[in-house]
């Protein structure tokens, strides 16, 4: 699939806090925005994501099967576990990706809150392959590298040398 | 390898062979004093021993046992420039017999390590009892000075020629184990290069080396 | 555990007054530590760094990832209150130069371990790695087997300084330091190289080996390879005026 990079328009990686850390266009020709216009737009997304995240609906739970024998506590807790996520287990992930009819943006996050959004062509396949890459190339390139100061701008020369040519001709 | 479990079987089938093995002239009980130097001359080890094979009890009887304590050393530290000298010439690892220091019959046998360090291993046979000196006062002495001065063969024992090639295959075995230790020591994360090894494990496979080989 | 409480009921057993209970329990444990090995603390499994093998991690793989964090760690260690990129550079080569001695010996070991492994072959046949005893025997170690202990492959290239001024520099060629695989320097100190630390462990086995050495890691990138280094290796005046007396000598 020759298409699948070409696909890929830009990157932007925000940091815990909602700062922006990290931007680049992988093609020419696209509208540029002011370097605090891409802070806006990190920051603004940061917030976005954040109300997703926190009006995901609960759903009500199908069988309240507690045995009535456990405790005499058990009373007040079908009251507060009425509801809950339908996947308990799994975290709230909120705003996950944003289609409009000329591109695709994919968020990811990761585990101690960083995001990679990633704005695709909407035809562009299998970009959770490539957001995982870029994952990868982030820990290996920014999080090893001593001269990177956590929550900073990244400005690590081998990992924009190394996602250019993967994106580029996937080495 | 093959020639030392040779050297051994062979001295062990001697001591099978007569029952008195205190007659027997390859049992020369020889007198060692072992050092191991950094490379700037500094002493990191000691150890004086004797030989444990065929019945031997391992304990050093010098021939000045009153002097033996810094005259070991003096003669040690004097064969140094010969082993400079040696270390230049020689790319092996094991130098061999280097130096001899006649009035105390002492010979002294090298091996340099690659990052310097320097084990030198001194030699010294018992009086022989033509000297008619009572030497070390030990009371198998006289008995082994009779059958060494009988029998020339014990120019050509194990121990008794320090020069020979046996005997150099023995100090190469010993020297080796000695070197494995030694690299074990130089690898722990809290030896630094230059310190004197104070081990106490070290020196119980030291004193287990001189017992297996010499 | 079990020794102390031993200890503690022999005090029981042996002191007669209470009061003096505790002084005879630190004695006779003291005693009973004594007779096992004076001033010695053995580990849980009883062995010591003298039981196990050294080539017993000879083929054993390294983490790639957990050496870049920790060489990340000694590299930002190493960067607490320097005055500037040789200070930071100095320190990355004082933290390399134990590495190269130590790694000297190990190195030795191993090469004649395995040539003796081969039992069978006579013990003539032992001992094959020579000391290097000229630059050319040393440097081709550090090129080759030095290289693939650290780094499972040999270095690039080996180059002898073509200025006459200068005979006593060498070159060793490295396209990809396995060090600086992860590391990208800050624009502010774009003439920094982190394998100062390598060449800090070239600087231990040269010196190691009687070969007064200075050793610099110099960053030389091309199109193909971006951290090529280059480590310039330059012995002393008396290892030069040596390596005339030991050609005359026909030393090899």
């Amino acid at each position: 699939m020759p298409d699948k990079h070409r696909g890929v328009f830009s990157l932007i990686i925000i940091n815990k806090a909602g700062g922006l850390i990290y931007q680049r266009e992988f093609q020419a020709g696209l509208r540029k925005l002011s370097t605090n216009d891409y802070l806006v737009l990190a920051g603004t997304f940061h917030g976005v994501h954040a109300i997703t995240r926190s009006i995901t609906p609960k759903i009500p739970i199908s069988q309240p099967a507690q045995p009535p024998a456990t405790s005499s506590t058990g009373t007040a807790a079908p009251a507060t576990s009425g509801y809950s996520y339908p996947n308990p287990g799994v975290p709230v992930s909120g705003l996950d990706h944003l289609e409009t009819d000329k591109f695709r943006l994919t968020c990811f996050q990761t585990l101690t809150g960083t995001k990679f959004l990633l704005f695709t062509d909407p035809l562009t396949g299998s970009v959770d392959t490539i957001i995982q890459k870029i994952y990868e190339l982030y820990a290996d390139f920014v999080m090893k590298n001593p001269f990177y100061q956590i929550e900073m701008p990244v400005r690590c020369e081998a990992f924009d040398r190394h996602l250019g040519a993967w994106l580029r001709g996937r080495t | 390898m093959a020639a030392a479990s040779k050297a051994t079987a062979s001295s062990s089938s001697t001591v099978n062979g007569s029952i008195s093995t205190l007659n027997n002239p390859r049992l020369l009980k020889m007198s060692y004093y072992f050092t191991i130097l950094s490379p700037t001359d500094t002493p990191l080890f000691n150890i004086a021993f004797g030989t444990s094979k065929g019945g031997g009890d391992g304990i050093a009887r010098f021939r000045f046992p009153e002097t033996a304590q810094y005259m070991n050393q003096f003669i040690i530290h004097s064969s140094l420039d010969i082993l400079e000298e040696a270390q230049w010439t020689n790319s092996g690892m094991y130098l061999k017999h280097i130096d001899t220091y006649p009035p105390a019959a002492a010979y002294i046998t090298a091996f340099l390590t690659p990052s310097g360090a320097r084990f030198l291993l001194l030699h010294q046979p018992p009086n022989l009892p033509s000297s008619t000196s009572t030497g070390s006062g030990l009371g198998s002495s006289s008995l082994l000075g009779t059958a060494g001065s009988t029998t020339r063969a014990s120019s050509s024992s194990i121990a008794a020629n320090p020069t020979s090639p046996q005997t150099e295959e023995a100090v190469r075995q010993f020297m080796s184990e000695v070197y494995e230790s030694y690299v074990k020591t130089a690898m722990s994360p809290f030896y630094k290069q230059g310190m004197e090894i104070k081990s106490p494990v070290f020196r119980t496979r030291v004193t287990a080396a001189g017992k297996k080989w010499l | 555990m079990a020794a102390p409480r031993h200890a503690t009921m022999q005090s029981i057993s042996n002191g007669g007054t209470q009061g003096s209970d505790r002084p005879h329990t630190q004695q006779s444990q003291q005693a009973q530590q004594s007779q096992q090995s004076p001033g010695l603390r053995v580990p849980s499994n009883r062995k010591t760094i003298y039981d196990r093998h050294l080539n017993r991690s000879r083929n054993a793989e390294l983490s790639r990832a957990s050496f870049a964090f920790l060489f990340g760690e000694m590299v930002t260690y190493a960067q607490r209150r320097v005055t500037g990129i040789q200070d930071l550079e100095k320190r990355l080569n004082e933290q390399g130069y134990p590495l190269g001695l130590r790694l000297l010996d190990l190195l030795f070991y191993r090469s004649t371990s395995t040539s003796s492994s081969a039992l069978s072959s006579s013990s003539t046949s032992s001992s094959p790695p020579n000391r290097p005893l000229r630059i050319i025997t040393l440097l081709h170690l550090i090129h080759g087997p030095l290289w693939r202990l650290l780094f499972g492959r040999a270095a690039d290239a080996l180059e002898h300084s073509v200025s006459p001024d200068t005979p006593n520099e060498y070159m060793i060629t490295d396209n990809d330091p396995m060090v600086n695989t992860y590391i990208s320097a800050p624009r502010d100190m774009s003439m920094l190289n982190c394998a100062a630390y390598v060449a800090g462990i070239i600087e231990g086995v040269c010196d190691g080996c009687g070969f007064e050495t200075k050793v610099s890691a110099h960053n030389q990138p091309t199109e193909l390879w971006p951290s090529r280094t280059v480590f310039l290796v330059r012995f002393g005046d008396a290892v030069m005026e040596r390596e005339k007396v030991l050609e005359r000598a026909g030393v090899k």
